[in-house]
C-alpha cells in the first residue's frame, strides 16, 4: 500500500492544506536528488563540450597561435568546411565504408540470431551470447594493434595461414582497395555480434503461438520470417542503424592504429580527417564546425531511419 | 686570543679577496664557462626540491629505455620523483601542445623534436636554458655545451640563436645491411650510391619474397621525412629556396629524386607504403630485406641476437651518395623545460635534463642502448670497438649533416601532413609525381606566403 502510494506521487504534488484554502505545491525531493548526479554528469561530459564545440565553431581558434586570439568569425568555419574537398572526399569515403559494412552486418547478424534462437542451438545460448559479447568488449585500439600483426604482408598471421594451403601472400593493408576491405572486415568482425544480440532479443519477443500459427499457414521459411519475425526485429534494427551510423561517423581508434588513414587516403574516414584538422593542424574552429556538421548529419539520418524503418508492433 | 682573531680576520679578508678575484675574472665569459669554475653537488642542488615530482614524456625507443634504467640513480641522489609517460611518437606533439595550451601541467620536461623547436620556442612554451645556467645553485660546472656535436645542439636545441634544450635522443640516417645476403648476391660491400643500389644491387637481391631495399614510407612523419625528403635532398633538390622560402619541389633536382623513389618500388616490399620504422627494422632483422636506411637509434635492436636474426651479419655505413652528394637524414629530440611549470618543478626538471645529458652519464647511456649527443663518448676506444655505428654516425654528423633536412619553423607540422598525404599517393600511383608536387606546392603556398612577403623572419 505504501509502495503504491509512493509510486502514485508525482514530483510536485498539489495538496489542499485546508478546506476552501489556497492550494500549496509541495516538492518531492527524493527522485530529484537521485537523478541529480546523472544529470550533472551528463551536463558536464555531454552538454558542456557540445556547447563549447558549438561556440568554438564560430571562432577563429588556432591552438598553436594563441597570440591571434579567438575572434568571432560567423559562419566562416562552416563555409570553409563545406568548401574543403578533403572533407567532402572523406565524407564520401565514410559513406562507402558504411555501405560496405552495415548491410552485411545486419544480414549476418540476423542470420546468426536466427540460428542461435533455433531449437538446436538454444541449449548453447548462454555460451554463444558470451562469445558474441567478446568482440564488442574488445578495445578498438587493441583490435587495431592485433590487426597490424594479423594483416602484415610479410610477418602476419593471416598470410602465414594462407601459405599453409599454398595461397598468398596477400597485401591486406598495402593496397588502397584491399585496405578498405580489410578495415571493413575487421569492423564487421567486431560489430556483427552486436546486431546478432539485438536481433536475438527481438526474436525472443515474438509470441510462439504466432510462429506456430504461421507455420500452419505456410511452410515457406522466408514468408514466416518476413511477415511474422521481421516486424518484431524492426525497432531493434532501427536502433542498430542509428548507433552504427553515429559510430562510423566518429570511428577513429581502430583505423588510426591499423592504417593511420592510409595507404594514401584510402581509409581516411571523416573522423580521421577531423582529428587531423583539430589535433595536427590545431585549427579547433574548423574542426569544431566539421564536428557540428557531422552531428547534424547524424541526427538527420536518425530521423530518416525512424521514419522509414521504425514500426511499433503489438503482439 | 688576539692572535686567533687576527688569523680569523686574515682568513676572512683572503676569502673576500678570492671571491672578488673570482667574480672579476669570470665577468664577461660565457655562462657555462663561468659555471665550470665552481664545485657542483647534485644532491645539494636538489635539496630544496626533494619530494618534487616532474612529468617527463618518453617514447618507446631504445634511448628512452636506456634513460629509464638510469632514472633510479637520479631519484636516489636528488629525492626528485620522475614520472615518465611512454607515448607513441605520433601523439607526442598533440599531447604536449594540449598540455601547454590547456595548462594541465602534465609535462615539466618537454620532448622537442628537431622540427618542433621553432613552434615551441616561438610560442614561448619552453624556457631558454640561461634561466638555469645563470643560476649558480642549479648550473653544473661541467655542463660544457661545447661538448655536444654542434649540429645537434644547433638543430635540436636552438632557435633564433637562443638555446632551449639539450640534445637527448640523437639520430642520423645510416645504411644498415645484411653482409651475408649481399655476399650471396656477389657483393663484398654495401652500395656507395643510390644509383648503384637500384641498378646493381636491386636486381640481384630481389626475388623469392626477398627485397634489396626497404624505405620506410608509412603516412605521417615517416613518409614526409624518412621517405620524401630523403630522396629530394639526395638528388640535389630541396623543399624551399633558401633565400626566398618559395617552394622548390618542382625543380628538376627535386623531381628527379621523387621519380627515383618511384623507380625503387620494384626492389622494395609491395606494401612499403605501410612500413613504419618497426616493419623496416624487422625486415632487415628477419633477413627479408638486404639494405635499409634507418636512424642510428635502431642499432641496438639490430645488433641484439634476441631481436635480430642477422646480428652477426650486420653491416653499417653512411647513407649512399646521390647527385646531390651524401645527404643523410637528420633527426632527434632535445629535452627542454616547460615554461608553464611551477618554479620548483622547472628547477627539478632542469636538474634532470642536465644530469641525463651530462658528459659523465654519456657512456652509461650509450652502453644501455642510447645514442648520445656528446662528442667525448665517441672517442673512447673500447666503445668504438663495441659499437660499430660510431664511425659512420660521427662522419654523418660532422661531414654531411644537413641542419635543414626538414625546416624547423612552426609551419612544418602542417606541411608534413600535406607532404605525407600526397607523397603516399604518389608512391601508390594514384597521382603522378609531377601532379603531386603541384598539389603539394599549392597547398604549401598559404603557409609560406608570410615568409615570402617578408612578414615573418626567414628562419628554418
Amino acid at each position: 500500500m505504501a509502495t503504491a502510494d509512493y509510486q502514485s506521487r508525482s514530483v510536485v504534488d498539489a495538496v489542499a492544506t485546508a478546506p476552501g484554502g489556497p492550494l500549496r505545491r509541495r516538492v518531492n525531493w527524493t527522485p530529484l536528488t537521485m537523478l541529480l548526479p546523472a544529470v550533472v554528469a551528463l551536463l558536464l561530459i555531454g552538454v558542456y563540450p557540445l556547447i563549447y564545440a558549438l561556440r568554438t565553431s564560430f571562432q577563429q581558434f588556432l591552438v598553436t597561435k594563441p597570440y591571434l586570439g579567438t575572434p568571432f568569425v560567423g559562419l566562416a568555419n562552416y563555409s570553409a568546411a563545406l568548401g574543403d574537398p578533403f572533407f567532402r572526399d572523406s565524407l564520401v569515403r565514410t559513406g562507402v565504408f558504411f555501405l560496405l559494412t552495415v548491410p552485411i552486418q545486419v544480414v549476418l547478424g540476423i542470420a546468426v540470431a536466427l540460428l542461435l534462437t533455433s531449437s538446436r542451438w538454444r541449449r548453447l545460448s548462454a555460451v554463444t551470447r558470451v562469445l558474441l559479447v567478446l568482440p564488442i568488449a574488445t578495445t578498438p585500439t587493441v583490435i587495431g594493434l592485433i590487426g597490424r600483426l594479423i594483416y602484415n604482408r610479410d610477418f602476419g598471421l593471416l598470410n602465414w595461414a594462407f601459405s599453409l594451403i599454398g595461397l598468398g601472400p596477400f597485401n591486406w593493408l598495402g593496397e588502397p582497395k584491399a585496405a578498405m576491405i580489410t578495415v571493413a572486415l575487421t569492423d564487421t568482425w567486431q560489430w556483427m555480434p552486436f546486431v546478432a544480440l539485438v536481433a536475438m532479443s527481438g526474436l525472443t519477443s515474438v509470441p510462439p503461438d504466432i510462429v506456430e500459427a504461421s507455420k500452419l499457414e505456410t511452410s515457406d521459411v522466408w514468408e514466416t520470417f518476413r511477415n511474422v519475425q521481421l516486424p518484431f526485429l524492426l525497432p531493434g534494427l532501427t536502433a542498430v542503424l542509428i548507433i552504427r551510423t553515429a559510430d562510423i561517423l566518429k570511428m577513429f581508434d581502430m583505423i588510426f592504429v591499423l592504417t593511420r588513414g592510409g595507404p594514401g587516403v584510402s581509409t581516411e574516414l571523416v573522423s580521421i580527417y577531423v582529428q587531423r584538422v583539430g589535433f595536427r593542424i590545431f585549427d579547433m574552429g574548423l574542426a569544431s564546425a566539421m564536428a557540428i556538421l557531422l552531428l547534424i548529419l547524424c541526427n538527420v539520418l536518425a530521423q530518416l531511419y525512424i521514419r522509414i524503418f521504425y514500426r511499433e508492433i503489438e503482439a | 686570543m688576539e692572535r686567533n682573531l687576527s688569523r680569523r680576520r686574515l682568513l676572512k679578508g683572503a676569502a673576500i679577496g678570492a671571491a672578488g678575484m673570482t667574480a672579476f675574472s669570470f665577468a664577461g665569459r660565457p655562462t657555462w664557462v663561468r659555471a665550470q669554475a665552481s664545485a657542483f653537488d647534485l644532491a645539494k642542488a636538489a635539496e630544496p626540491y626533494k619530494g618534487v615530482s616532474i612529468g617527463v614524456p618518453f617514447l618507446d625507443r631504445p634511448g628512452y629505455r636506456a634513460a629509464a634504467e638510469m632514472l633510479p640513480e637520479f631519484q636516489e641522489i636528488t629525492g626528485i620523483t620522475v614520472n615518465t609517460e611512454v607515448m607513441p611518437y605520433e601523439n607526442s606533439r598533440e599531447k604536449q601542445v594540449l598540455d601547454f595550451t590547456g595548462g594541465t601541467g602534465l609535462y615539466d620536461v618537454v620532448l622537442v623534436d628537431v622540427v618542433w623547436i621553432g613552434e615551441f620556442a616561438a610560442s614561448q612554451w619552453i624556457t631558454p636554458i640561461t634561466k638555469f645556467t645563470d643560476n649558480p645553485d642549479l648550473a653544473d660546472p661541467n655542463l660544457n655545451l661545447e661538448g655536444f656535436f654542434p649540429i645537434l645542439l644547433e638543430s635540436f636545441g636552438t632557435w633564433d640563436k637562443v638555446v632551449y634544450g639539450l640534445p637527448f635522443d640523437n639520430y642520423s640516417g645510416l645504411l644498415y645491411y645484411n653482409k651475408k645476403m649481399l655476399a650471396d648476391g656477389g657483393f663484398d660491400g654495401p652500395p656507395q650510391s643510390w644509383d648503384s643500389l637500384l641498378n646493381e644491387y636491386g636486381a640481384k637481391l630481389t626475388g623469392n619474397d626477398l627485397y634489396a631495399y626497404a624505405l620506410q614510407s608509412r603516412r605521417g612523419e615517416t613518409q614526409s621525412a624518412d621517405s620524401f625528403m630523403r630522396m629530394v635532398w639526395a638528388f640535389g633538390g630541396s623543399l624551399l629556396k633558401p633565400e626566398t622560402f618559395e617552394p622548390n619541389l618542382s625543380s628538376p633536382e627535386s623531381l628527379a629524386g621523387l621519380n627515383f623513389r618511384q623507380d625503387l618500388l620494384p626492389i622494395m616490399p609491395p606494401d612499403i607504403v605501410e612500413w613504419d620504422h618497426d616493419e623496416t627494422v624487422q625486415g632487415l632483422a628477419q633477413g627479408r630485406v638486404g639494405v635499409i636506411t634507418e636512424w642510428s637509434s635502431f642499432y641496438s635492436t639490430l645488433a641484439d641476437p634476441s631481436t635480430s636474426k642477422i646480428s652477426d651479419d650486420l653491416g653499417i655505413t653512411i647513407e649512399p651518395e646521390g647527385p646531390g652528394g651524401r645527404q643523410p637524414a637528420l633527426g632527434g629530440f632535445s629535452y627542454a623545460v616547460n615554461s608553464g611549470s611551477a618554479e620548483e618543478k622547472q628547477a627539478a626538471a632542469w636538474l634532470f635534463i642536465q644530469w641525463i645529458n651530462s658528459e659523465e652519464k654519456a657512456r652509461e647511456y650509450v652502453e644501455k642502448g642510447g645514442v648520445s649527443g656528446r662528442t667525448s663518448v665517441y672517442e673512447i676506444p673500447e666503445l668504438q670497438e663495441q659499437f660499430p655505428y660510431f664511425a659512420p654516425l660521427v662522419e654523418s654528423w660532422n661531414k654531411y649533416g644537413n641542419p635543414v633536412f626538414r625546416p624547423r619553423f612552426p609551419e612544418w607540422p602542417q606541411m608534413s601532413e600535406i607532404i605525407a598525404q600526397t607523397g603516399s599517393e604518389m608512391m601508390l600511383g594514384s597521382v603522378s609525381v609531377e601532379d603531386g608536387v603541384k598539389q603539394i606546392e599549392e597547398q604549401m603556398m598559404p603557409l609560406l606566403q608570410p615568409y615570402i612577403d617578408g612578414e615573418k623572419p626567414r628562419l628554418q
